[in-house]
């Protein structure tokens, strides 16, 4: 149960769209959205804030197709992580049954999968080039 | 039952009625099992319980009426479930409960009985199917660490018992959702969803439902307990939770007309990570607390206290007029699991009758204050059950299987008691068969629990098939009064449902 609020409180980090795009960026796709509406809630990581509260960067994303994307401008290359889920309802949050499993879609760069936990920072870690990445994550 | 009646059934079914001379070889169709599952070489015969059903299950095949006249107002289906998949190439299974749940269906009309099953198509069922290997973590498995785990449907093996709620079948576990099934194909529909709030919640696999219609059910996690009420036609009409204290183990509960009891047994387990049976402790120092709760208000609640017993499973409860609380389980001075059972058995190994605790009927008397009393039968036995159309209610019955032997695994007998006379009766079918839950069936007409049917599967060992019994409720003593046999045997299950 720890592990799964645990989840929950990094899955629900709060986070800021960036919508500019230059060079070094990072384009994220985000593919196979089975229900559309809501948004896509998007936080961008590194590792020293990966199994923090903060956030890199972020991106609040309008489902109204299969697949939205995000683009994230003027990184500095390096390795990044992305967590996200389908905030489904539109209430900002990302909703859980009483035992506090999420409810609604979520997913990480790679399609990293948890095991009784979110995906670990190994699994889940990319690389932004200096030239630019174009990363896609697809929802299941 | 007339002499030539019983010295049939004494012959065919190598009852223990004439001792040793009982255990007879006699197949009543006078030859082995034509298909289905055949002993491993160097394994005892009792192993066919505890292997690989086929990979697509069974498809619709017809039983033989090999004694008796069946009941021409027995009509319905008897469904089933439990593990059947024990083994991918070499690699066994750890834990008997971990097996993937394969669904019955014995279809029954006309004197006639027809025999289907599949298996439930969870991830954990396909994952592994296709790798050819056990892969999902559970009850008594670590898992593969490739195996990613998000939900506990990831993990869910659907492999408990069975319920209808408005003609949609569901295959129940204890620690995820309901699996929806076509009740007349066994197709897998998918987890079921109760409302969207609840997705992924627990559906205990032991839901009580009133003679209405109505369902109560359980989710379990931990200390927190939530409290499903579902309308006859399926829909959820209310969801509440309570705590129960303590993260006790809890497979079973029971309920009244008017109140829901949660058991908190002193069998604790605070670290629900795999394998679950590595993190049992036995408290006994709490003694057996059962949490009351008030089906109207669920803030309403009261605390009941008993000595320390471990239990799988009741049968039922009912209130007498001054509000005592009256109800049957099955109670054991000591958990009979984590010492290894139901992990050797699927490699064909038993040395479990040396260590094992015996389970006694009881009766669990709560007034309505101080604490509860256990009332013994005396009778040895699991899986007790009820008419359905007493739940909830004062009534008469209770069957249950009872017996065990030195020789292997499983129960030997069919008990009944009857708590408005203190009268038991049984039915030894003998070593040679190993008997499964049987469900009471009314009577068309039927005045009270003592007019019905018991309705039940059994192996049979020296044929090497399974056979599904009917019995009167009123006279088990004079045993079966018919058997339908299978070609084949399928393993050892453990609930159903009549529908």
């Amino acid at each position: 149960m720890t592990r799964t609020s645990a989840l929950i409180a990094l899955m629900a980090t709060s986070i800021v769209a960036t919508p500019i795009a230059t060079a070094s960026d990072l384009t994220v796709t985000v593919e196979g959205i089975s229900d559309v509406k809501g948004s896509i809630m998007m936080g961008l990581f590194d590792e020293t804030t990966y199994n923090g509260d903060g956030a890199v960067s972020g991106a609040n994303l309008k489902v109204e197709g299969s697949a939205v994307t995000a683009t994230f401008a003027d990184l500095e290359p390096g390795e990044y992580a992305v967590r996200l889920y389908h905030d489904v309802n539109d209430d900002g949050e990302m909703n859980t049954n009483p035992f506090g499993m999420p409810t609604e879609p979520y997913a990480f760069s790679n399609d990293a999968k948890g095991r009784f936990g979110p995906a670990k920072w190994d699994d889940a870690k990319f690389i932004v080039e200096a030239d630019g990445t174009a990363h896609t994550i697809t929802m299941n | 039952m007339d002499l030539s009646r019983r010295h049939f059934i004494e012959a065919s079914l190598g009852t223990s009625m004439v001792g040793a001379l009982g255990a007879c070889s006699v197949n009543p169709r006078g030859a082995e099992a034509a298909t289905g599952l055949s002993g491993q070489a160097g394994m005892p015969d009792w192993h066919i319980g505890y292997q690989n059903a086929p990979t697509h299950g069974f498809e619709p095949a017809p039983m033989q009426l090999v004694f008796g006249k069946p009941p021409a107002d027995l009509k319905g289906s008897l469904y089933r479930n439990g593990p059947a998949q024990f083994q991918y190439g070499e690699q066994f299974a750890s834990h008997w409960f971990d097996g993937d749940g394969l669904v019955h269906r014995i279809a029954i009309e006309d004197g006639q009985a027809v025999h289907q099953a599949r298996f439930v198509a969870t991830r954990k069922r396909r994952e592994e199917l296709v790798a050819d290997k056990f892969l999902a973590p559970g009850f008594g498995t670590l898992g593969d660490e490739s195996y990613s785990v998000q939900s506990s449907d990831d993990v869910n093996a659907a492999n408990t018992s069975v319920l209808m709620v408005n003609g949609e079948l569901l295959a129940l576990w204890e620690a995820g959702s309901a699996f929806a099934m076509n009740a007349e194909t066994l197709d897998t529909k998918g987890p079921k969803t109760w409302r969207d709030d609840l997705k992924g919640m627990p559906f205990l696999a032991h839901p009580k439902v009133e003679p209405d219609g109505r369902v109560w059910n359980l989710a379990v996690g931990g200390p927190r307990v939530g409290i499903y009420r579902i309308s006859k036609s399926g829909v959820l009409e209310d969801f509440g939770m309570v705590d129960i204290g303590r993260a006790a183990y809890i497979h079973d509960w029971t309920m009244t007309e008017r109140h829901l009891i949660i058991l908190v047994q002193p069998w604790i387990n605070e670290n629900l990570r795999p394998p679950v049976v590595a993190g049992f402790e036995w408290q006994p120092q709490h003694g057996l607390q059962m949490l009351i709760v008030d089906k109207d208000d669920f803030t309403r609640q009261r605390w009941a206290q008993a000595p320390a017993r471990m239990f799988f499973h009741t049968g039922s409860a009912w209130e007498d007029s001054d509000g005592t609380i009256k109800f049957d389980v099955v109670l054991y001075k000591q958990p009979v699991l984590g010492v290894g059972g139901g992990a050797a058995e699927i490699r064909g190994e038993w040395t479990g009758y040396e260590s094992r605790e015996d389970g006694i009927l009881t009766q669990v008397v709560i007034p309505t204050s101080g604490d509860a009393k256990l009332v013994e039968t005396g009778i040895v036995g699991e899986f007790p059950q009820v008419d359905p159309r007493y739940r909830g209610k004062q009534r008469r019955m209770t069957a249950l299987t009872s017996g065990s032997t030195p020789n292997r695994p499983g129960t030997t007998g069919l008990a009944t008691h009857d708590w408005s006379t203190g009268r038991s009766q049984n039915f030894a079918f003998g070593d040679n068969r190993i008997v499964e839950e049987f469900l009471f069936v009314p009577k068309a007409g039927g005045a009270s629990d003592t007019e019905s049917w018991l309705v039940g599967s059994v192996l049979n060992l020296k044929a090497g098939v399974t056979e599904v019994c009917v019995f009167d409720a009123a006279n088990v003593n004079d045993g079966p009064v018919c058997i339908w046999q299978a070609d084949y045997s399928w393993p050892l299950g453990f609930h159903g449902t009549w529908a």
